[in-house]
């Protein structure tokens, strides 16, 4: 599935449109992005048919939900999840999650983190949320996870191969309960008084 | 299969749904002003998506959708849903999807309309819907028709760190002894 409109204060999570197909061409070919591995690579580079098929499998897949996104009016990245036991998940796992380079060290990474939760926690009330593939060498995300509140629950050893060399992964995981303790201001919705109606 | 048209009162008409209807009823359900009653903000986004389900509804002899239009645009969507036509019975729903015409009595008249056609032309027997306690506008639009309790869902639905109950309806034809309560047959 696609997933709809989620505003952050930098960031919009939106629903990904045909435009943005030439984006995922080039941050799939990046090896900047590709560097973080998994979690940076949704697919290898290909043709632009071969993409749009990516696409279409992605819009019919009610196992995951993928977003692009924005800043103002401006395509800066991606995320996509997918429901661990669908249909009947109560959790979710984070596929991939990146920002476009030339848009890095905005803020534009934390906000749409941050705005992603929200929707897990206080919009679809998830029970808990995990990642599972995060290099060992991605500060800046590692930095991302724990400032949300996520705690590590693994390490494996020599998972990831790239520059001539492997990689250990690290293994995060969050639950509702952490975002409660940790976030309670942060709202999709103002909440209704004792008797309020909308 | 779609309903016909059915004009209404201050400039509300209820009319079959087009293709590029049923794409912005997607679209108004991916937005945040509209949703906070409603589902989780994901769907198959495509065209081909949502020709599929435009035609599907179309073909469906269980289902009844119209386009709500106010002032000649298309503003939202009502329909009769899992018609049991033994029984005749039915759920009903309605979607306002511009969250800026809350309040003008939009629903109000499309769920007249409905409720209207479906006892004058469809000759059901009851229509039931649910409908989320809080959202009064979609609750109080639907009493206006004659909806009344039949029951309460406790804790039905979760939303910014608060649990909102459903609101169960149920509403008869004018007249209908429906309603009034009939023991059992003890057989024979």
């Amino acid at each position: 599935m696609f997933g709809g409109t989620v505003r952050g204060r930098k960031t919009t999570l939106r629903v990904p449109a045909d435009a943005d197909l030439e984006a995922h061409k080039r941050w799939a070919a990046d090896m900047r992005i590709r560097r973080a591995g998994p979690v940076g690579r949704w697919h290898e580079p290909a043709a632009t048919a071969t993409w749009k098929e990516r696409w279409t499998e992605q819009a019919k897949d009610k196992s995951s939900v993928l977003w692009s996104i924005a800043a103002a009016d401006q395509l800066v990245g991606y995320a996509r999840i997918h429901f661990d036991g669908a249909p009947h998940a109560d959790g979710i796992s984070i596929d991939q999650f990146v920002i476009d380079p030339e848009h890095a060290r905005k803020g534009y990474g934390w906000d749409a983190a941050l705005t992603l939760h929200r929707w897990a926690f206080d919009f679809m009330n998830l029970r808990l949320a995990a990642i599972d593939r995060v290099a060992a060498d991605d500060v800046g995300r590692q930095r991302i996870l724990e400032r949300l509140g996520y705690v590590r629950f693994g390490h494996g050893h020599g998972v990831y191969y790239r520059d001539g060399a492997y990689v250990d992964q690290y293994l995060y995981q969050m639950e509702r309960d952490t975002w409660n303790e940790r976030w309670p201001d942060e709202r999709e919705y103002p909440p209704l008084g004792e008797d309020s109606e909308r | 299969m779609f309903g016909p048209r059915l004009d209404g009162k201050n400039g509300v008409t209820l009319r079959a749904p087009t293709l590029d209807d049923a794409k912005i009823f997607v679209r108004w359900m991916l937005e945040p002003e509209t949703t906070r009653f409603w589902g989780g903000r994901t769907a198959d986004f495509r065209d081909e998506a949502f020709a599929e389900r435009h035609k599907k509804n179309a073909d469906d002899p269980t289902r009844v959708i119209w386009s709500i239009a106010y002032e000649d645009e298309t503003v939202g969507f009502a329909g009769l849903f899992d018609i049991d036509w033994v029984a005749r019975d039915c759920e009903s729903g309605i979607f306002i999807g511009r969250a800026d015409l809350y309040g003008r009595g939009i629903a109000t008249e499309a769920v007249r309309l409905r409720t209207e056609f479906a006892w004058r032309e469809m000759r059901l027997h009851r229509v039931h819907n649910w409908i989320s306690l809080r959202n009064r506008g979609s609750r109080r639009a639907n009493e206006k028709s004659g909806y009344r309790q039949m029951g309460l869902l406790k804790r039905y639905g979760f939303r910014s760190g608060q649990w909102y109950d459903d609101w169960l309806g149920e509403v008869f034809p004018p007249g209908s002894p429906a309603g009034t309560f009939v023991p059992p047959s003890k057989g024979g």
